[in-house]
This record gives structure tokens, C-alpha cells and sequence, in this order.
């Protein structure tokens, strides 16, 4: 490769750093937000940086709103979210796997259907999932809303559980088909030469060799699901039910919440999936691409 | 014919050369066992709620119908009375604005960011591409509730940062204000969504062999002309899925609307998504309304996906 010009350079260097503060730098008002008091905030609305740093805010919401200390001590009205975090964490983890194994379970089968035994009604359901993956899901949850309050899934963890499977199966299938086409069929054919049926080809081979993509696609639906807010915020409305996103979106309405609490809760809602993000970002990064470049 | 021979004709076609088995399904066969379950999943959850929202948007329901169960034909009365609505063309016009302007930011940016990280000669650039994602990471709810912070008027740090650099003398009550709430929301939604422009625009780039450039650099070019004449045209087909696929998810915006300005100031933020949102699930529940809307909201998006999958999926060999 030809050396740079330093004006090149120096231009890419500036233009970097103009990436980084563009990704980098909404972060930076939740997390001074978050580390200061209500009062400190009000104090002076033209500083920066608070007077002083407290970590009461995270204390409050990670105790369920018991562990008041000090700041929090005088007052008489908590918001229900803060309350309700906890409980809401635990859900959105359960919904999270129990989506993430479902979905990749039907959709590892089906994608292996589609792209090894090449009939003509398989292409054509491959081109139907890109098509459902479009689904806007605003249209979905109204029909879903009256058949779900008439089968009795409202208000339950398994309700928002098949919703999500329902939505995010054909982005699985889109991420998961590429990936087993290219694996090479090589060993599988050495297996079934050996008298191996397709099934236990598929369960012996297949599935190991594609530990890769299954974990690429695993860890976007998990993510998906952990962002997900419209499914839950209209089948549940009690509260032992909520997810993270819907107890977030509840302080929306509540007037009396502080900006201070609010950014707090809302680091705390938002880590699981940047840790998911950065710890396996080359499967995160492989399954976007090929689930829309078809590989 | 030996008694294999019946498995191996059917599969012949899809795998040429295969020994017989011993008693094992055809491929045919196996195909749909694999499928039961996705195909259980697409016609239970996707496709019958999509058919059952267009029985809906013919008829009459609301709370007291669902209590009752039953749901009196109403002929169009709802269409009709979606599209004497204002505000549902009000709600269309800002969907379009949206869509234009955030899908716009997201191609210029994301190609800008993608150019700026492709070099492998620059350092830094290893660093901005280990971030590309982290937006990505930030739950679509939060990153409204992030940025409603951020554009407040009393505490927000984006008043608090433009009066530190005298640009402002006055706090700017930004969510007051149709054109500048309008700009919050798109500033928020195409920070959130850039990342994933960025991430496939570099995919393509990297694609792209470098001994093109070099060839290009001989004859002459230079790198604003290569820029122009080689990577933009390569790059044209991630291009056209990233604007059909951006159109698409940004028709639908949601949880931004909903966690910066709940359609406000007036019905100044007031799109698609949040019109059937507000119509359907809150008063006053009309069902029925919401699902007209939702299924005139699906012809729209059926359209860009049917022209998605032309473009993409067209040909069916994938690797």
C-alpha cells in the first residue's frame, strides 16, 4: 500500500475523531446525569460538570427504591419504575432467552431446509421471510392485541414471548440461511456416504460447524428482544409483567420524575446489551451483514 | 427398480449423485418437517393477525365490543373516517418528512464514517470501528429518553453546551418549537440507526480490492476522483438496500416519538406509527380505526419490501 501524504492524514485523523465524538458524545450528558443529585442539577443550570458526584441514583434503583440514603430520604414520591426495576430486569432476561432459544431452534431447522434441499416451495418461503422481516410491527400488535385478549396471553411472559418469535423468526431464517450456505458441504456428504441420514447429518455436522452463526444470530435476537418495546407495552399492563423498556417508557408520564433519576435508570437499561455489543461484536457485526447482503 | 429407488428419485434433483439409504424421508419431505415450526410461526403470529387486522378495519370495535365479543360490520366507515381524519394526513405528511430527512443523515453520515474508518493506514481508525456499534446497542426507548434529556429546556445539556460556547444567551426550548421537536427526534433516530449503515458500508468497502485504486492512482486519478468514479459506483447496491431497508424501519418509528415529545408540541410530531398507536390503544380505543390505519400503513411498506426483495433476493443462490 502507498504511504499517506501527511495533509491525508492529518484530514483522516480529524475526520476520526469526528466519528468518535458523533458515537461517543450523547453518552456523556446520561452519565454526568446520572451521577448527581437533583438538587446539584438545579443549582446551576449553566455548569457542566456537578459540584459534586454521588452514586445515590443507582443505589435507590438497583435496591428496588428501599436504599434511600440521604438524597432521597426527604421525599415522599418515588416513580413506580424505579420501584418496579428489579422484577423488570428479571423479565426482560427471561423473555430475552426464552425468545433467543426458540426462535434460533425453529429457525436453525428451517434455514438448514433452505439452504441445502433447494425446492422450489423452499426459495420461495426464503423470499417470503424477507418480506415478513418487514412486517411493520405497529400493524401486527393490533390484530395481535384482540386475539391475544381473546386467548388469554394478555398480561403474561409467554404472550410477549410468541409475539417476539413470531416477529423476529424470519430475520433469523435471513441471518441463519447464508451462513449455512457457506459452509462447505464436504464433510456432510463424507458423513452421508458413511450412511448417515440427512437429520443426522444436519444434528452431527451441521450444527456444530455453525456454532458461529447460531451464536451471531442468537445474540442479535437477544438484543432485539432486550430493545423491544411496542409488544410489551400493549399486551401487559401489569406491572409484575413489565419489561425494562415498558417501565422506561413509564416515566415518560410521570411528571414528577428527575432527569438525574431517569439517566440512572436508563445506564442501568442499557448496559446488558452494550456489554453483549462490544464483548462479541464480531458475531454481532457478521450476522448484520449477511442478514441484509445475503453474505 | 430396487426398493431405494423411490427415496433417491425424488431427491435426485436436489442433490445429484447421492448413494441410496437406508430407509430415510425424501428431501421433500424432510424440507417440511424441518419447516414446521417456522411455517407454524409465520401463518400463526404473522399471517393470520395481518389477514385478521384487515377483517378488523371492516368492522366496528372498541372496548365495549371486546368486552362483548362481537364486532358489527361497519362497511368502510372506518377507512372513511380515517381519511376525512386531518390528522392522519397530518401524521402521513410528518412520516414523509421523517423518512426523507433521517434516511438522508443516515446514508450521508454513514458513508462519511465508513470512507473515515476503511483506511487501514490510519491508527485512530481501528479505535472508531471498535465504537461503530455502540449506538446500535442503545435500546431504541432509552435513546429517546437519552435525548429528551439532552434537548431539555431547563437542564439539558445541549443548552448548557451552547451557552458554555456563547452561541446562546438564552436556554432554547427545543421541544417547543414544530420544526426544531421535528429535528430532536430525526438528530435521535438517526444517531440510534447510523451504525448499521456504517457497518455495511464498510462491509462493501472492504470488498473492494485495493489493486482497483492503485490502478486507478497510475492512470492519474485522483483519491476525490476514485472516490467519485470507483467506490460510490461500487457501492450503489448496498446503497439502494440500505435506503429501501432504512425506509422501511423509519416509516415505523415508535419509541422515539414516544419518549421525546409524545407527538407534541400540538400534533407537530405526530407519524404513522404513533396516529394508529394513539387510535387503537388509548382513548379512545378504537380498534377498528387502528387496524384501517395499520393496513394502509402495510400496502405502503409492502411496496419498498416487494422492491427489496427484487433487488437482493432476486436470484437465489446466496453464497
Amino acid at each position: 500500500m502507498m504511504r499517506l501524504s501527511w495533509p491525508r492524514r492529518a484530514f483522516l485523523w480529524v475526520a476520526n475523531l469526528c466519528a468518535i465524538a458523533f458515537l461517543l458524545l450523547p453518552f456523556v450528558p446520561v452519565v454526568l446525569g446520572s451521577l448527581q443529585s437533583e438538587r446539584s442539577m438545579q443549582k446551576n443550570v449553566h455548569a457542566l460538570l456537578p459540584e459534586e458526584y454521588t452514586l445515590a441514583n443507582f443505589r435507590l434503583i438497583l435496591s428496588g427504591g428501599r436504599s434511600k440514603g440521604p438524597i432521597f430520604e426527604q421525599m415522599t414520591y418515588l416513580p413506580k419504575s424505579v420501584e418496579r426495576f428489579p422484577a423488570a430486569f428479571l423479565n426482560s432476561l427471561l423473555v430475552g432467552l426464552a425468545v433467543t432459544l426458540v426462535t434460533l431452534a425453529a429457525a436453525s431447522l428451517s434455514a438448514y431446509a433452505l439452504a441445502r434441499l433447494r425446492l422450489r416451495w423452499t426459495q420461495a418461503l426464503f423470499q417470503v421471510s424477507v418480506v415478513c422481516r418487514m412486517v411493520p410491527l405497529i400493524v401486527l400488535m393490533v390484530p395481535l392485541y384482540v386475539l391475544f385478549r381473546r386467548y388469554g396471553l394478555l398480561n403474561s411472559l409467554s404472550g410477549i414471548v410468541v409475539a417476539e418469535f413470531g416477529l423476529l423468526l424470519p430475520y433469523a431464517v435471513l441471518i441463519l440461511v447464508p451462513y449455512f450456505s457457506g459452509l462447505p458441504s464436504d464433510l456432510e456428504d463424507a458423513a452421508r456416504v458413511d450412511g448417515c441420514t440427512r437429520w443426522q447429518a444436519f444434528l452431527r455436522i451441521v450444527l456444530p460447524l455453525s456454532a458461529p452463526g447460531l451464536a451471531a444470530c442468537g445474540v442479535i435476537l437477544f438484543i432485539i428482544s432486550w430493545h423491544e418495546l411496542l409488544i410489551p407495552l400493549i399486551l401487559v399492563s401489569r406491572p409484575e409483567f413489565m419489561t425494562v423498556p415498558v417501565i422506561l417508557a413509564g416515566l415518560v408520564s410521570d411528571y414528577f420524575v428527575f432527569f438525574t433519576l431517569m439517566m440512572a435508570i436508563c445506564l442501568l437499561g442499557l448496559l446488558p446489551t452494550l456489554f453483549l455489543v462490544l464483548a462479541l461484536q464480531k458475531y454481532v457485526v457478521r450476522g448484520l451483514v449477511t442478514g441484509a447482503l445475503k453474505g | 427398480m430396487t426398493p431405494g429407488a423411490g427415496t433417491d428419485r425424488a431427491e435426485s434433483p436436489v442433490r445429484p449423485g447421492g448413494a441410496p439409504r437406508r430407509s430415510e424421508v425424501s428431501a421433500g419431505w424432510l424440507a417440511f418437517l424441518l419447516n414446521v415450526p417456522t411455517l407454524a410461526g409465520l401463518v400463526l403470529v404473522l399471517a393470520y393477525p395481518i389477514c385478521f387486522a384487515g377483517y378488523l378495519s371492516f368492522h366496528e370495535v372498541s372496548i365495549r365490543h371486546l368486552r362483548a365479543g362481537e364486532f358489527p360490520f361497519a362497511g368502510l366507515a372506518n377507512f372513511s373516517r380515517l381519511f376525512q381524519d386531518d390528522v392522519f394526513w397530518l401524521s402521513l405528511r410528518h412520516t414523509v418528512v421523517f423518512v426523507v430527512a433521517s434516511v438522508a443523515l443516515e446514508v450521508v453520515i454513514g458513508l462519511a464514517v465508513a470512507l473515515t474508518i476503511s483506511d487501514e493506514r490510519v491508527w485512530l481508525s481501528r479505535v472508531t470501528r471498535v465504537l461503530i456499534l455502540i449506538p446500535w446497542a442503545v435500546p431504541p426507548v432509552v435513546n429517546g429518553l437519552l435525548w429528551s434529556f439532552i434537548v431539555n429546556a431547563q437542564y439539558g445539556y445541549l443548552n448548557r453546551a451552547l451557552h458554555k460556547l456563547g452561541l446562546i444567551t438564552d436556554y432554547v426550548n427545543w421541544l417547543g418549537h414544530p420544526r426544531l421537536a421535528m429535528a430532536a427526534v430525526i438528530v435521535a433516530y438517526v444517531w440510534r440507526t447510523t451504525p448499521f449503515n456504517i457497518l455495511l458500508y464498510h462491509a462493501a468497502i472492504q470488498g473492494i480490492p485495493a489493486q482497483i485504486y492503485e490502478a486507478a492512482a497510475v492512470d492519474g486519478a485522483s483519491s476525490w476522483q476514485s472516490l467519485w468514479r470507483l467506490t460510490l459506483p461500487i457501492l450503489r447496491p448496498v446503497i439502494a438496500v440500505t435506503l429501501i431497508l432504512r425506509t422501511t424501519f423509519s416509516f415505523m418509528v415508535f419509541d422515539e416519538i414516544l419518549a421525546i415529545t409524545q407527538g407534541g408540541p400540538g400534533n407537530d410530531t405526530w407519524v404513522a406509527a404513533w396516529y394508529t398507536y394513539r387510535m387503537a390503544f388509548q382513548p379512545p380505543f378504537n380498534i377498528g380505526l387502528g387496524a384501517a390505519s395499520a393496513w394502509v400503513l402495510a400496502v405502503i411498506v409492502g411496496i419498498a419490501a416487494i422492491a427489496y426483495v427484487k433487488l437482493v433476493y432476486r436470484r437465489v443462490d446466496y453464497a
